[in-house]
């Protein structure tokens, strides 16, 4: 079954496609608030259309970006770097890691993207009012365009996570198991969020932003564990030589100094076949644990965990931990804290009302 | 005047009796010179008395041979033993140290003396751990004025072939048994040899038959031998007569010894080659550039071309089962006790790879393993008492003994018993697997009888003798990387006649080795006098591999779950916070 359905690539597409998904709901939904029925209709259309527009353009570049690296890693990388290939596949898995780590969080705060679309939005109707305000030209064709490259850019980002992320994740499978499952993720992704957007209530909408963030980690984690293995593994190949190979899954095959666990069955398989191959690719479980692998695991969540606290911390004290909290100190400094302390309270009430607008 | 006559022929005939039994004397000085017998590498090499190759010892039956043996190696010990003799009534001059004798320390002597009661092809070689390859080992031939073969040949010739490295054991030793070796891949000889060089000439006269005495002092490569345009006729095996039997090749693991006929031919038109062809599968890969033959050339013509070997197309050697000793021993039908060797290669928890007999692989003990039969009284009985890591039998006094080996592994071994020649009443083909004594094909009624044997890969082997030698008897694979990595069983036989025996006769010099050592004399294998059931403090051995989930296994897997599942309910709790706050 895994040679045909890749599952970790399932996943990785469903979740990516619900993200989109999303920002299109909530771009759709937004222009539809702000633009109500009281501005121009054919304004509206117009960038409704830019969005489509951005989205089809986003996922056509991804496409072609995506097959075009795991075709290249599937022959030329695969033959360039066979005698590297340990390295290869785990330095490639730590980068892919920690890119998901750094980008994953951001989804679980879309609703700070809807005020800079408020924003955005507001500029445009401005620009619509008073064309040729000289400033330069990119910038003018910028904000003409902002309905496009807001999810254009968008989508191009979360694609581009994507392809790494399973680039990541899917080395070690066979590349008859990518086409189906990337599709079925997509289009899974594609309902999902259009159910969202029908159905429309935010809490079940977050809830769901968590759950697949949770997933994500859980993934990126077994993935940083992984890639610190192959590298491991990569040593003790250099050292062993031919016996390594020869040695199957049996004593020799890893190095017993830095065994944590060897177990002779539920092995990931060379091409992560089999049900051990799927734990191998969503948790990072190897039969045959390293010091090294184990550890690495462990500090991976420790740092998210550490850096989603200190992330919540700031958001509800304003400032990092261990930081000192921001005096009103002088007039003049008062005037612009005022002005930041307005926009500060203007925030979190945005999103309330952005939180209204869609539920009505 | 009559009688006067008759005593003077009495004491004559007496005279001639005594001159009969003979002693010959070797002084061997043991030392590092320097040789290159390949042309490819010039290294050091153990030498006697400042030459290499090493003098062949050459004895008639009924000898008293003595060997005064100096060490000057300077930076390891050494030992003598001398391969096929049985030692009847000396088994502490048999010389595997920590077995029969403690190791001859640098800068010490010891002295070997022993009868030489049986005639053949033999040869004698270092028995400390993995050093003959590097140079030690030479030829030992007895001669015998009543050999039954003698009106069948003109002259004999000395033929040694064996493998060669260009580095020196102790290196190759480290780099074989270590965890960077995990699967336990010999290292591969680099070139072949034959009198400890290459393209030998041996100068023969037409029409006179000639003995070849073969004799294969390797450390690893069983050779494939034969002679272009002559066929061999075998007439004695490891010291044991044959019926004459035609061969046109002959394949001869280490140690072995064949004597073959080889009539040449009535012209001197051609000279012809002979071939020694080390057997590849045996090595775990070929290196580019390796020459696994070794060439040389039965000249009739001097003036004539030495022509290069033919090629062949396979190797389709003699087996050996096929002999028939000349003396038509007849098959040992009742056994009095069975040893039952599983033979198998293993890594252990050092991640090295190592041989096992039964599960078990060798260490050498504390105190050799003689010495703690003649000091235990009436525990030498006991097999416990010499330890966890000898593979240890003990055996009654003339007895039948059957030792069956169970080849489970893929490779080719030449095992050899000392102390005895054993029938050789079964050997299958390979992947036969286990010896099935309730199925297989009809034993020989005279079965022919060597000291060392080659098992086929995963295959099975049976061998029958008689306990009527007491002492201590290594059966061992003879590939000198298996002796290191522990496939080695020891045989106590007649313990308590070797007690009679010997006790008491331990030579001073044999003493002086084990103090010079710092080696126990004394005790089981653990040097325990007292109580000679506790081991406490024999040879400490790598562990097997644990297998499954260990304690740390199990704490880390729980550890890591737990991380994971917290890690999510921050992620949860971060996520679902603007939730709170618009609640909120």
């Amino acid at each position: 079954m895994v040679n045909v359905f890749a599952v970790p690539v399932f996943f990785i597409c469903f979740r990516e496609c619900l993200e989109c998904s999303i920002i299109v709901s909530v771009l759709l939904a937004f222009l539809k608030q702000t633009l109500g029925p009281d501005h121009d209709a054919h304004i509206r259309k117009k960038l409704v259309r830019q969005i489509w527009w951005g989205i089809g353009l986003g996922v056509f570049v991804c496409l072609i970006i995506a097959a075009g690296i795991i075709g290249t890693f599937y022959t030329v990388g695969r033959n360039a770097f066979e005698s590297a290939e340990y390295i290869y596949e785990g330095v490639f898995s730590l980068v892919a890691a920690v890119i998901i780590t750094l980008m994953g969080a951001a989804l679980l705060r879309v609703s700070k993207l809807q005020d800079k679309w408020r924003v955005k939005i507001a500029k445009v109707l401005e620009q619509k009012d008073s064309i040729g305000f000289g400033k330069g030209k990119v910038k003018q064709w910028c904000e003409k365009y902002a309905m496009f490259l807001l999810p254009f850019v968008t989508v191009l980002r979360e694609g581009i996570e994507a392809v790494l992320f399973i680039s990541g994740v899917g080395l070690g499978l066979p590349a008859t198991s990518f086409p189906l499952a990337v599709i079925c993720g997509l289009g899974a992704g594609a309902l999902v969020g259009y159910l969202i957007y029908l159905g429309g209530h935010r809490t079940s909408l977050q809830i769901f932003l968590v759950a697949s963030t949770c997933f994500l980690y859980l993934v990126a984690a077994g993935l940083f564990s992984k890639g610190v293995w192959d590298l491991e593994t990569n040593a003790w190949v250099k050292l062993a030589g031919e016996g390594a190979a020869e040695a199957g899954a049996g004593p020799g095959s890893y190095d017993i100094r830095q065994s944590v666990w060897h177990v002779g069955c539920c092995t990931p398989g060379s091409n992560g076949d089999g049900g051990w191959g799927i734990f191998n690719s969503l948790f990072g479980w190897q039969n045959s644990a390293t010091y090294g692998s184990v550890i690495s695991y462990n500090l991976y969540w420790l740092g998210v965990i550490v850096g989603f606290l200190i992330l919540g911390f700031k958001e509800r004290n304003e400032r990092y931990p261990f930081q000192k909290a921001k005096h009103v100190a002088t007039e003049d400094n008062e005037s612009e804290s005022s002005g930041g302390v307005v926009e500060k309270k203007g925030a979190p009430g945005a999103p309330r009302a952005a939180v209204r607008e869609i539920e009505t | 005047m009559a009688i006067l006559v008759s005593r003077l022929l009495f004491l004559f005939s007496l005279f001639l009796s005594v001159a009969q039994c003979v002693t010959k004397t070797y002084d061997f000085d043991v030392s590092w010179v320097s040789a290159n017998p390949d042309g490819l590498k010039e290294r050091s090499v153990i030498g006697i008395n400042g030459q290499w190759p090493i003098p062949t010892i050459n004895v008639t039956k009924g000898d008293q041979l003595v060997v005064n043996v100096k060490n000057s190696l300077g930076n390891e010990s050494t030992s003598l033993h001398f391969h096929g003799l049985y030692q009847n009534g000396t088994t502490h001059m048999d010389g595997p140290a920590q077995v029969s004798q403690c190791a001859i320390m640098p800068g010490s002597t010891f002295t070997y003396n022993f009868t030489v009661d049986q005639p053949g092809t033999y040869w004698y070689h270092s028995h400390v751990r993995g050093q003959y390859p590097d140079g030690l080992r030479g030829a030992f031939i007895v001669q015998d004025p009543e050999d039954p073969h003698k009106d069948l040949y003109d002259e004999e010739i000395v033929l040694t072939f064996s493998d060669w490295y260009h580095d020196h054991m102790p290196d190759l030793l480290a780099s074989f048994i270590s965890i960077a070796n995990p699967s336990g891949a010999e290292p591969v000889p680099n070139s072949a040899l034959v009198n400890e060089t290459q393209n030998l000439a041996v100068k023969i006269k037409p029409g006179k038959t000639y003995m070849f005495r073969i004799i294969n002092m390797g450390a690893f490569a069983a050779q494939y031998i034969w002679f272009e345009g002559h066929t061999m006729q075998v007439v004695e095996v490891d010291g044991v007569y044959t019926e004459p039997a035609d061969a046109e090749m002959i394949y001869v693991t280490v140690a072995q010894r064949w004597s073959v006929l080889v009539t040449a031919k009535n012209d001197t038109n051609a000279n012809f080659a002979f071939v020694g062809s080390m057997d590849e599968d045996l090595f775990d890969t070929v290196p580019d550039g390796l020459n696994p033959n070794v060439t040389g050339w039965l000249v009739y013509d001097d003036t004539k071309e030495k022509p290069a070997p033919k090629e062949i197309e396979s190797f389709e050697p003699f087996d050996d089962f096929d002999l028939v000793p000349q003396d038509k021993e007849e098959l040992y039908d009742h056994v009095d006790y069975q040893i039952q060797l599983d033979m198998k290669m293993d890594n252990l928890d050092d991640g090295a790879n190592y041989a096992f007999f039964n599960d078990q692989t060798y260490a050498a003990p504390k105190v050799p393993t003689l010495y703690t039969v003649l000091s235990t009284g009436p525990n030498a009985t006991n097999p416990e008492i010499y330890g966890s890591h000898t593979n240890q039998f003990v055996l009654d006094h003339n007895q039948v003994v059957e030792i069956v080996l169970n080849n489970d592994d893929p490779g080719k071994h030449p095992f050899h018993l000392h102390g005895h020649a054993f029938q050789l009443v079964h050997r299958s083909a390979d992947d036969a697997g286990f010896y099935d004594a309730s199925n297989h094909s009809a034993f020989p009624a005279t079965p022919m009888r060597r000291d060392t044997i080659l098992v086929n890969p995963n295959g099975n082997l049976v061998l029958r003798f008689r306990s009527d030698n007491p002492g201590v008897w290594l059966f061992h694979c003879h590939i000198e990387w298996h002796v290191a990595s522990g496939l080695i069983a020891t045989i106590i036989e007649a313990p308590l006649a070797l007690q009679k025996q010997l006790s008491g006769k331990i030579p001073q010099d044999h003493q002086q080795a084990c103090r010079a050592g710092n080696v126990l004399m004394e005790g089981n294998a653990a040097g325990n006098t007292v109580d000679v059931l506790d081991l406490q403090g024999e040879t400490s051995f790598p562990s097997p591999i644990p297998t499954g989930f260990t304690a740390r296994g199990i704490v880390a897997l729980v550890f890591s779950c737990v991380a994971a599942f917290v890690g999510m309910g921050v992620i949860g709790w971060y996520g679902m916070a603007p939730i709170k706050a618009k609640s909120g």
